[in-house]
């Protein structure tokens, strides 16, 4: 699924963020990835997006190499990512149905499909009352419901959650991080970064990433 | 599932999508469609008037006829003489004599209901005359011989009035020529400028789109749907104004000159609005791709 060997990326400004890191995820993982701020766990998920590509090592995600001159291959691969964003990324003026279709939208749905997946993602986060309420109009932590179904609709293979417990009391945290694994099919791997690993306390049969300045731990929970 | 299934499922997402960008940016959009539909009208009334004169020329071509003026004091078997000379010069079709009545008749219908003026003469004021049809390329070795043959007063023609048309239409392709360009590159000047701030008006949504694996094509498109919009919607503008224009140069020109021979004013209509709704939408593409491409690179 994921399979990095000697990955480091540093930034045009000559900051290092990832430095030598080598990683293997199987398929169906769920994989947690803590570390303080600054630690590099934004980046990580960058670059498994192809938002950035490594300065050193080599990449592969799916199968997918993540490098300069493979755009049309990433853009094909973030066609089968759900990624939840640390911002949400929701598009204002538009419903909560909207914004989960909109993730559907260029891919192998009929109007029909896409319309009752989106709903069925609405559902699973508990939001169906909200399905044709313009985005401004919720919450925070709706909105982050949102960005979540907007990744559970589209099914997809690999889930990549930049901090969705940002900013959110113990209980929601939790509630956002069960949704994130549950709402998941079976296959689907999961990577989730967050800052607090006591949300991730008594988790069992996944894997646990930590971060610190650019270098990685892994250790398997449960 | 091929492309083009995607858009057609699409469709009603594109256009809400390209509502929503000609709205965040109202006036902008407003204002772009009239000063394309101006200068569109521009075009459309260099072409119209192209078109006509085209017509003209063609209907003077066809009726290469001249008229030859004889001594009125000839007897009839020396008109009818001349008549078999002239018919025997190279380049001469066909001859035939316009007697006093018939010329008499010809100037009624050319006058049509201002025809009572000639009622005012007390005796037909008009005289026979020789009227030779000719092959255009034969003219000035007709003219030659015929200002030769003894009889022959003087000799009417059309030459004159057809280099004339043809002057002004030569004018008018040169204008028409230089205004298409400039009407292209302003418009696509003018198209690409709207659409690359409706692109920049939207890059987060743009830039949410490419995190989500949309393909280039799939954002564009509510993009150029907007350039496309934009264009026809002047378009519109312009051919309203052109149908105006027409039925008032008609009214003002046909109805008093019937002798001007003008093209039919349903065709010349239908057309412009042809002309007009191509151009539209040929620019409105073309320069959506070029803002959406101008905007891609930078």
């Amino acid at each position: 699924m994921i399979e990095a060997i000697g990955v480091g990326l540093t930034y045009p400004d000559g900051t290092t963020a990832l430095k030598g890191i080598d990683l293997q995820i199987a398929s169906g993982e769920v994989v947690y990835i803590t570390g303080p701020s600054g630690s590099g766990k934004t980046s990580l998920l960058k670059l498994l997006m192809g938002m950035e590509y490594p300065t050193e090592g080599s990449l592969k995600v799916l199968g997918q190499a993540i490098a300069e001159g493979q755009e049309s291959g990433i853009r094909k691969l973030r066609q089968v990512i759900g990624p939840v964003f640390q911002e949400f990324k929701l598009i204002r003026g538009r419903t909560a149905m909207e914004n989960v279709m909109l993730g559907l939208r260029f891919l192998d749905f009929t109007p029909g499909k896409a319309k009752q997946r989106a709903y069925e993602a609405l559902v699973k986060v508990g939001l169906e009352h909200k399905a044709f309420s313009p985005v401004e109009n919720l919450s925070w932590g709706q909105c982050q419901r949102v960005a979540i179904a907007r990744a559970i609709a589209r099914k997809p293979v690999l889930i990549l959650a930049d901090e969705p417990t940002g900013n959110l009391d113990r209980e929601n945290a939790i509630n956002i991080l069960n949704l994130l694994t549950e709402a998941k099919e079976k296959e689907t791997t999961v990577l989730i970064t967050t800052h607090a690993t006591h949300f991730i306390e008594g988790k069992k049969n996944s894997m646990l990433i930590r971060m610190y300045r650019g270098n990685i731990c892994c250790e398997r929970l449960g | 599932m091929s492309i083009m299934r995607k858009i057609i499922y699409n469709m009603g997402y594109f256009f809400a999508e390209s509502k929503k960008i000609i709205q965040s940016n109202l006036m902008s959009n407003v204002l772009t469609v009239i000063s394309i539909g101006l200068i569109f009208f521009i075009f459309s009334m260099v072409i119209t008037g192209l078109k006509i004169s085209n017509r003209m020329m063609e209907i003077i071509q066809k009726d290469a006829e001249i008229q030859i003026h004889y001594d009125d004091k000839m007897s009839d078997d020396k008109v009818e003489e001349l008549l078999e000379r002239i018919k025997g010069l190279d380049g001469v079709l066909d001859t035939w004599i316009v007697d006093e009545e018939e010329a008499y008749r010809r100037m009624e219908d050319v006058l049509g209901k201002e025809a009572d003026i000639l009622k005012l003469f007390d005796e037909n004021p008009f005289s026979p005359f020789i009227e030779a049809k000719i092959d255009l390329a034969y003219m000035d070795s007709v003219f030659n011989k015929l200002e030769h043959l003894e009889g022959v007063q003087y000799i009417r023609d059309n030459r004159e009035i057809l280099e004339r048309i043809k002057n002004i239409s030569g004018i008018l392709g040169i204008l028409g020529s230089l205004i298409a360009a400039a009407v292209a590159v302003s418009t696509f000047i003018t198209v690409s400028h709207i659409i690359r701030q409706g692109i920049y008006n939207n890059r987060e949504q743009i830039n949410t789109l490419r995190l989500l694996g949309a393909p280039e094509p799939f954002i564009g498109f509510p993009f150029m749907l907007e350039g496309l919009i934009l264009t026809l919607a002047g378009g519109l503008l312009t051919a309203i104004l052109t149908v105006f224009s027409i039925n008032g140069f008609y009214s003002l020109v046909a109805t008093p000159l019937p002798f001007i021979p003008l093209p039919p004013r349903e065709h010349l209509i239908e057309f412009m609005i042809l002309v007009i709704t191509c151009l539209s939408a040929i620019l409105g593409i073309g320069g959506s791709l070029f803002g959406i491409s101008s905007a891609r690179k930078s």
